[in-house]
């Protein structure tokens, strides 16, 4: 018995969604080293993005769905992760998104989560969705709020102890009506 | 839908190599909590060994090859993991072994690295690796002895400051003549 690992490819009007590969490293290892990455578990050495980026794969296998890395159509740039996923401790499964250095400000971040977003409740069955983001975050913050998100409380995670906000993002029925 | 990684399923007399589940998860972090993990890194946090697990899995993307969860024909238990990895700081491919508390003593981690190294070497062409053992890791060296390597001049530093010792598998020819 064989065991194969899919991921599929998505495409909006500026972007693609596809499964990380071994190339986006350098990209990947640079952002995490920025301090801005302090809101989501950086920075990071190069051995530990090695792991993350590995990790982000393995996510696939566990769960069905996860991150894709994000590329900017017109020039295959690597800009940026997102997708739904849910480590370990989470409290409910997730929509993260991080833009890398360089990309913000073109409503890349909003685009690729409304993409991620509307193929976890078309495609993994999720029929909610949260994001986590840290107080100080306000770049992620106005990202949740063009994607309709509210605030819905706190969370502190049990095993580490950092907190973040939950937003509360529209609900599959609510996007659908 | 894209096909990004493709991991066999392979056999011995006791054994079943096969791709890591999430309900593998469980076992592992136990293990890797607990004070024999102190040579691979170890104790870890269950994040840590979340981040690890899924790794384990992301390897066969990045790499082509990777890790796979040992279990026990008899009972369908995990007994452990076994597989080739190249963390991007380590110099060349790697292939590590653990037992899970409780499996140590029947040659399980013996039996299973022989299928995978076998493995590695038809399907992905990977000769006379390397493993990467702590000193103080005496089952893991009495094993390595055991699979025919030998110790390279020089060890191992990791980012975090771990020194392990190198030891080189044999070259498939001269595995054949020591078997």
């Amino acid at each position: 018995m064989t065991f194969r690992l899919e991921i599929p490819t998505l495409e909006t009007g500026r972007l693609r969604l596809r499964a990380p590969r071994q190339e986006d490293f350098e990209p990947f290892a640079a952002f995490f080293a920025a301090p801005r990455t302090e809101y989501i578990g950086g920075p990071l050495g190069r051995s530990d993005a090695w792991w993350g980026l590995a990790g982000t794969l393995g996510m696939w296998a566990f769960r069905g769905f996860g991150m894709w890395m994000v590329e900017e159509k017109a020039s295959g740039a690597v800009i940026g992760r997102v997708g739904p996923w849910r480590p370990d401790g989470w409290p409910e499964p997730e929509i993260g998104w991080s833009l890398f250095e360089g990309h913000e400000g073109k409503g890349y971040a909003t685009e690729a989560a409304l993409e991620a977003r509307d193929w976890a409740y078309r495609s993994a069955g999720w029929t909610t969705a949260i994001s986590l983001i840290a107080p100080e975050n306000a770049a992620s913050k106005a990202v949740a709020t063009r994607l309709g998100c509210h605030r819905e409380g706190d969370f502190v995670h049990p095993e580490e102890g950092w907190h973040a906000e939950i937003w509360r993002h529209p609900s599959a029925a609510e996007l659908s009506a | 839908m894209t096909t990004v990684a493709t991991i066999p399923t392979l056999e011995t007399e006791r054994l079943v190599l096969r791709a890591l589940r999430v309900e593998d998860f469980e076992p592992l972090a136990a293990f890797y909590a607990g004070p024999r993990a102190r040579f691979i890194g170890g104790p870890m946090s269950r994040q840590q060994a979340w981040t690890k697990f899924q790794s384990f899995l992301g390897m066969w993307v990045l790499r082509g090859y990777g890790m796979f969860a040992v279990e026990e024909k008899a009972t369908g238990l995990l007994v452990g993991r076994v597989g080739m990895q190249w963390h991007e700081q380590v110099p060349e491919p790697e292939m590590a072994w653990s037992l899970l508390d409780g499996f140590e003593g029947r040659g399980y981690a013996a039996e299973a690295a022989l299928a995978a190294r076998e493995d590695a070497f038809q399907r992905h062409g990977i000769d006379a690796p390397i493993s990467l053992i702590d000193p103080a890791n005496a089952p893991s060296l009495a094993l390595a002895r055991r699979l025919g390597c030998v110790r390279e001049p020089g060890d191992f530093t990791y980012a975090d400051g771990h020194v392990v010792e190198v030891w080189r598998h044999p070259a498939r020819a001269s595995a054949g003549a020591a078997a």
